[in-house]
């Protein structure tokens, strides 16, 4: 078993010791120093005590991490680097470093704006000038902070001590101790060759474990888990995320064993049909968190890697506070707190918890709502705010609906969240008057794709709402709240676009369709209130569609050349679409016809 | 627009549950994701089973390289087409 070396401590760990990998190239911790100094004098003249960091390479993350410690900055690490976030940074941060998508950002190179060239570039700068640069990190300094959804949409900061992390890793040490050999622990060269593989070039890559992960380090779980963690405890991180599982089984071939951080996006999603077999001897490890994990996926996971799915229960706040593992044997799994964390029921049936790693306080409550079965024992019930986990990511529905209510096209809006094939966010939307009339006469796509957009500087595109009801008014109750009920009812079934076609007759150039025209067809919504009316725009388009189905009529629509609306067609009319397709000319003539007689014709003219 | 290419549409519009869209609204050369059809990356891993399902097409584990097969429809058609050329 390794010694945990303390994070305010790292300067500790030897030089050849091996720290990270990247694709199977080793880098030690001398490699570490050496990149933390260049990091370091990239920021060491800067005024300003915290940083925005965001950089996709783990490595290069903690490189900025240690350097802005040794610095005695504090990290201030967002979960993205979307322009939103960044505006939103702004005014709690002194500058931006790694990757962010802005001119002043700090890079490796020193990128500097203009105006400060004329400066001695950065990287000449003697380190020296620093008194001690390399003195051990204070503990009990506010290191990070950790940036994630408040309820209020506005960032709140969760701030970190080294001590802070350094016990909760500690703790996770303590029950999960690190057994592993380590390739600079063993210096001469391998001797057993009949283990070896033979696709393993480097024998001391070969002999690692590495710790691979599909999430990001950006949030706290990642951090703490794949990074921090494993480097702390002498273990050995993957610099690369695995965007898809494929990615996992190619980089764990670079190894002896693999231990995998993920969440259940991931692990719910495994490719089933690739061959696993020959990564079950060297898993060694998976844990899950972000969300709790199905069973069936949990179950699937296990059988595929010959590993159970270790998940952990947590928030930026609070750290790791509980554990379980699902068996296949238990009907249901429940979670269990971790060693020295205390956790117990509020009044409101939230979870409380005690712990040696929350900072100034003691004890914290979370919004999660939670059901005890035993002490220490309990399952969750969901939360109590309207913060929500979308595929993992933490994400406040009243922040959404504050950025649309900032669109003068909406009157007002509620977000919510559906399970469908995923979980995902779905709004309701009043729309303006204004916006009803470009609703009606352009539909629905080009509104969405407005607010779509709107909302994609301020959220990852995983949390932007996948479904979008528009009304006139919002569906208040007598009390005057908005049922959630009433609201997760609009999306039950995909909106009605099409006619219920009752008989379809087709002849060369002919097509007959009778239809009946429903009542919860989307296109009544609000055109008009009163009197719903079958918009001329859906007509037409039906008219194409069709057209296209059943009378190949290819090209692209050129024109619309005559058109009569001559009387209104109501919900619940039964009609009959006649279209006729000229070859010669490719114009498609359709009519509308009832009992009533024509309600509508027009031709349209294809290229 | 080929028939793989709708198949192609359909199958994306099915397995990703996506609303608002129809096969014939989606373009053959424009980006499946971010500027284009909007998808994320829990999509990407949608799109690579529904591909394994259906085509038995197994994504090589190399990120970069199914970046490029799932930028566009098109692409999404040469690598189908490339599998059952084998």
């Amino acid at each position: 078993m390794k010694k945990l070396t303390p994070l305010s401590c790292w300067l500790r760990i030897p030089p050849t010791h091996t720290i990270a990998v990247t694709l199977g190239e080793t880098i030690a911790a001398q490699a570490l120093k050496k990149n933390v100094e260049d990091w370091m004098r990239v920021i060491h003249s800067k005024s300003g005590a915290r940083w925005a960091v965001f950089h996709h390479d783990s490595y290069e993350f903690l490189s900025i991490l240690l350097a802005l410690w040794q610095l005695q900055r504090i990290a201030c690490v967002p979960g993205d680097n979307r322009p939103g976030t960044v505006k939103r940074l702004t005014s709690h941060v002194d500058g931006f470093i790694g990757e962010f998508p802005i001119q002043s950002v700090l890079t490796a190179n020193a990128c500097l704006p203009a105006s400060e060239s004329q400066q001695l570039p950065l990287q000449q700068l003697p380190l020296q000038q620093l008194a001690q640069p390399w003195q051990p990190l204070d503990p009990d300094a506010i290191a990070l902070e950790i940036y994630t959804s408040g309820s209020t949409g506005e960032p709140t900061p969760i701030s970190k001590t080294l001590a802070q992390l350094e016990r909760e890793i500690a703790i996770l040490e303590s029950l999960w101790p690190t057994r592993l050999s380590h390739p600079s622990d063993n210096q001469s060269p391998v001797q057993n060759s009949s283990e070896q593989n033979s696709l393993l070039q480097n024998s001391a890559v070969k002999k690692c474990s590495v710790v691979l992960g599909t999430v990001s380090h950006q949030h706290l779980y990642g951090m703490t888990f794949r990074l921090l963690w494993p480097f702390c405890s002498g273990r050995v991180f993957e610099t690369t995320i695995c965007e898809y599982t494929e990615d996992i089984l190619y980089q764990a071939h670079h190894y002896s064993t693999f231990e995998l951080i993920s969440s259940p996006s991931h692990l719910g999603r495994i490719n089933t049909s690739i061959d696993w077999e020959p990564l079950k001897q060297r898993c060694i490890g998976i844990v899950s968190s972000a969300a709790p994990l199905s069973r069936e996926d949990s179950t699937n996971v296990r059988a595929l890697l010959d590993t159970s799915v270790r998940e952990i229960y947590g928030s930026s706040e609070t750290g790791a506070v509980a554990w379980r593992i699902q068996t296949p044997d238990q009907k249901e799994s429940l979670w269990q707190s971790l060693p020295q964390i205390n956790l117990s029921s509020t009044d409101e049936g939230t979870l409380r918890v005690t712990s040696p790693y929350l900072g100034d306080v003691n004890q914290l409550t979370l919004a999660d709502k939670v059901e005890f079965i035993q002490p220490g024992k309990f399952r969750l019930i969901g939360r109590i705010d309207r913060i929500v986990k979308v595929e993992g990511k933490r994400v406040s529905l009243a922040a959404i609906e504050q950025q649309l209510l900032k669109n003068n096209e909406v009157r007002g809006a509620r977000a919510l969240t559906l399970t469908r094939t995923r979980i995902e966010t779905a709004v309701v939307i009043q729309l303006t008057e204004s916006a009803w009339l470009q609703l009606q006469q352009y539909g629905r796509k080009p509104l969405i794709t407005r607010l779509k957009n709107h909302l994609s500087a301020d959220f990852e595109t995983v949390v932007l709402p996948r479904r979008w009801r528009f009304v006139q008014q919002l569906p208040y109750n007598l009390q005057g709240k908005i049922p959630l009920q009433t609201l997760q009812s609009m999306f039950d079934k995909e909106p009605v676009k099409w006619p219920e076609i009752s008989a379809e007759c087709v002849t060369d150039n002919q097509a007959t369709l009778h239809c009946y025209i429903p009542v919860t067809l989307l296109y009544f919504d609000g055109h008009f209130a009163e009197n719903p009316i079958l918009p001329g725009i859906v007509q037409v388009h039906w008219a194409e569609a069709y057209g296209r189905r059943l009378l190949s009529v290819t090209g692209c629509f050129l024109s619309l050349e005559v058109i009569k609306f001559k009387s209104i067609i109501p919900p619940g009319q039964q009609i009959t679409l006649t279209l006729i397709y000229d070859q010669e000319t490719k114009k498609l003539s359709f009519s509308y016809t009832s009992d009533k007689g024509e309600h509508s014709s027009g031709r349209l003219c294809f290229e | 627009m080929s028939n793989l290419h709708l198949e192609l549409k359909k199958m994306i519009i099915e397995s990703l549950d996506l609303e608002d869209i129809e096969a014939s609204e989606i373009i053959d050369d424009a980006p499946l994701f971010v500027d284009g059809l909007g998808l994320d990356s829990i999509d990407a891993l949608e799109i690579g089973l529904a591909l394994q399902k259906r085509y038995g097409i197994k994504l090589k584990a190399d990120a970069e390289e199914t970046r490029q097969h799932f930028s566009s429809i098109n692409a999404l058609v040469a690598l189908v087409e490339s599998h059952g050329s084998k």
